[in-house]
Parts: structure tokens; C-alpha cells; sequence
């Protein structure tokens, strides 16, 4: 269990590529489910302060790693410019996961596609702060999630940076049942005053990504839900479902104009 | 040898530190109150009270646990039933009984913070506790019951 920051950095350099952050567990216990074999060692990083912080001020949000769901949930509540990622943080799993399951874990398992912060956190422009080879880095969550699997062995995820920008913002899933179920497909949309929309789409494809045709479609028009349904539409093209146990992956696909309808519908009125 | 507190005696485990909670608080201090059932974090009938919050105790490695306080259910009744352990009595709520510990852990730690809660807010609380007999409804009316007697 590492005390600080610089300890986990230098314990899983030393490791050389055989040892793997831990924090919140919820992924990792599972490996057996999966038939995974488990890492050499973990280097156990949930009790390192800085990574259990949330500092918000005037320009942005920062998310330390091991913040749990419930804690962002809670702590976002009062932000309405972030309302994708409170939404996405306090429904995920259920309850319990959601005290254990932290952000870094939900951004550092390229295995899971169904992750609820990665899409709010696409439409909300994050960034991620990385430790690689024992320097610290900042980059876009986009290219983070394109390089996260070959990144130098070692890598640490820090924190998350969410600018703070005036925008209305909701998340919208469809599990199979109400809660508690990974989700067939995730939509995250935020619209910013100026017009500008940003489409994030989760669970259809093994990584979540943004939308940019239909962001184009949408920006500067009057958003009404049946419409930007219909634009979603006109642009699946794109997009090759993922098959899971959940649902086939062309299911996914058909069922995001609603979840875009949805999405839109959630946005509530301009402040 | 990890040291932790389970329903508040100092205990130490000789498992490893990825050892699932789970299996060393039935396996090893044979406390068989929370239940082994998914192993993965969808049922809810494995869980306890970790510094005060209820998890999945079949996802908490050991070595997560190590100087952190657990309760089960087991630490409930201490005095008598409990208030809300009463009303789930009083309703014949209990059925094949897999789902219930995890259902009375989840259920005091939401009372205590919703001490009025709605049947909805209930029902959203018990989101990763699934129970099989679907006994649902009758155990949301002892909850709720639970809340308006407290």
C-alpha cells in the first residue's frame, strides 16, 4: 500500500511492467470471472491523499484517481456545468460499486466499454494527468483513451481535469433493467451557450468516443428532442456495435437516436 | 498477518492480501452472516459495513481492509434486533434468507441517512441487492415501516 505518490511511481517502476495500480478493486477482483491471470503484484495507491482529492475552482475541476463514484457525485451536485459527469457518476452499477469504484480505475480499464465517466468525460473536454517513466503529462482524454494500451509500462494516472465553461450537460443510459446493469448504450451530450454541442457515445463500441457528424448537425440549431433524434438518425453510419451479453452490437447502434432524443430532452432549459 | 477490526474486536488474518474480505470473515473467523452468491458485485449479499459504508465485501481485497474497521451483519442484532431487523420480522419479510444480510447492511446505512425516506428513494437504495424469492415489495413496506417508527 503506498503511502505517496512518488512511493507507487517507484514501486510499480520497479516492477517493470509486472505490477498494477489498485485502488477501488472492483475490475481487478473479477479477473478470475474472466479468466484473466492476476498481475505479479499491486501496488496499492487508494490511500495516497493526492489522489483522493476533488479541488474545484473558477476554471476547472480536478479529480484525483482515487475519488470514488459517490464522492464526484456528491461533490458535483452544486455544479450544474458538470451535470453529465454527476449524472454519470451517480448512476452507474449500484450503490456499493459506486462507494468502491473510483475514476482512474474507470478511465485506466481499457477492457471495460461500458464505463459510464468516459463518455461525460469526452463531452465535457477533460484532460487526464499522467506519471509515465517517471515525469508527469497532460493530454486530451481522447488521445489518452487511443494510447492508453501501449503507453510506456509503469504509467499512473493521476488526476482528471474538467474545464469549467457555461453549458448544460446530461448523461442518458439504457440498461437492461432500471439500475444496476452494465449499460447496452451510453450518450453523453453538452451544449455550451454559444451553441457549440458536444456528443459523447459509450458502450457501443469497445471505446467510447465522440460524435463529430452529428455534433456538426446539431451546433447552432434550436435542440428539440424529436429533431436531433431524427440528425442522429442520418449519422450511424459510423458506428460498429460492439456484441455482448447485453445485446448484439447492431441493438446498440439503432437504440442511439433515442438515447440522442433522450439526451436532449434532459438538457432541461438554458440557465 | 493483517490487522483489521471486525464488529469492533481486533482481529488478524493470515490470508493474502488479494484474498476476497468475503472469504476471510466466513473462512476464516467463520462469521457466515454475508453470503457468497455472484462474487462480482451485482447481487449485494456479500455486503458489510467498511468504515462505516456498506460495499461488496467480495470485491474488497484483504490487504484493502488492513487496519479499517468492518461490521457484518452479524453486529446487528448486538442488543436485540434491531429496529429495522424487527420490522422485516414483523412484515414476514425473510424468505430463502441468501439475500438478507446484504439486504439489512444496505438497508441501516440508507436509514440512517434517509431517515424519511420515500418508497422510490427505497427501492434506488436497493439497487445492488437482488433477491431471487422476489420478496421486494414486502421488504421496501418493513423498511419504510422501519423509517416511520424510528
Amino acid at each position: 500500500m503506498a503511502a505517496s505518490l512518488a512511493d507507487a511511481v517507484a514501486a510499480l517502476a520497479e516492477r517493470a511492467g509486472e505490477g498494477a495500480p489498485l485502488a477501488g478493486a472492483t475490475w481487478i477482483m473479477r479477473a478470475p470471472l474472466r479468466r484473466e491471470p492476476a498481475a505479479s503484484a499491486y501496488v496499492g495507491i487508494a490511500r495516497i491523499p493526492e489522489l483522493r482529492r476533488i479541488d474545484i475552482d473558477d476554471r476547472s475541476v480536478a479529480i484525483g484517481a482515487c475519488v470514488s463514484h459517490a464522492q464526484l457525485a456528491a461533490a458535483l451536485a452544486p455544479h450544474a456545468e458538470c451535470r453529465a459527469l454527476a449524472q454519470a457518476a451517480g448512476h452507474s452499477a449500484n450503490p456499493a460499486i459506486r462507494r468502491m469504484a473510483t475514476v482512474g480505475g474507470n478511465l485506466s480499464t481499457s477492457a471495460f466499454a461500458a464505463a459510464d465517466l468516459v463518455p461525460a468525460l469526452l463531452c465535457l473536454d477533460a484532460e487526464v494527468e499522467l506519471q509515465i517513466g517517471g515525469t508527469g503529462e497532460r493530454m486530451a482524454l481522447q488521445r489518452f483513451l487511443a494510447h492508453r494500451t501501449s503507453l510506456e509500462p509503469g504509467w499512473l494516472l493521476n488526476r482528471v481535469i474538467v474545464p469549467r465553461r457555461p453549458r448544460r450537460s446530461a448523461h442518458v443510459r439504457l440498461p437492461l433493467r432500471r439500475a444496476g446493469d452494465y449499460p447496452v448504450a451510453i450518450v453523453s451530450l453538452a451544449v455550451e451557450d454559444e451553441g457549440a454541442v458536444s456528443v459523447a457515445i459509450g458502450s457501443v463500441e469497445p471505446v467510447a468516443r465522440r460524435w463529430p457528424a452529428l455534433e456538426a448537425a446539431l451546433k447552432g440549431d434550436a435542440l428539440d428532442p424529436v429533431r436531433a433524434a431524427a440528425r442522429a438518425a442520418d449519422h450511424l453510419d459510423g458506428f460498429n456495435g460492439r456484441a455482448g451479453i447485453e445485446a448484439p452490437g447492431w441493438y446498440r447502434v439503432e437504440v442511439l437516436p433515442v438515447l440522442v432524443g433522450r439526451a436532449v430532452a434532459a438538457l432541461g432549459r438554458p440557465a | 498477518m493483517t490487522a483489521l477490526t471486525v464488529n469492533g474486536e481486533e482481529r488478524a488474518s493470515r490470508s493474502g492480501p488479494m484474498t476476497p474480505l468475503l472469504d476471510v470473515l466466513r473462512e476464516e473467523f467463520f462469521l457466515t452472516g454475508a453470503k457468497a452468491v455472484c462474487r462480482e458485485g451485482f447481487c449485494g449479499a456479500c455486503t458489510v459495513h467498511l468504515d462505516g459504508e456498506p460495499v461488496a465485501s467480495c470485491l474488497v481485497p484483504l490487504g484493502a481492509a488492513a487496519g479499517r474497521e468492518v461490521r457484518t451483519v452479524e453486529a446487528l442484532a448486538a442488543g436485540g434486533l434491531s429496529r429495522l431487523q424487527q420490522a422485516m420480522e414483523d412484515h414476514d419479510a425473510v424468505q430463502c434468507g441468501m439475500c438478507f444480510p446484504g439486504m439489512l447492511m444496505t438497508l441501516t446505512d440508507f436509514l440512517r441517512h434517509t431517515p424519511a425516506p420515500t418508497r422510490a428513494e427505497v427501492k434506488a437504495a436497493l439497487a445492488g441487492n437482488i433477491c431471487r424469492c422476489t420478496g421486494y415489495e414486502r421488504i421496501v413496506d418493513a423498511a419504510l415501516d422501519a423509517a416511520r417508527s424510528a
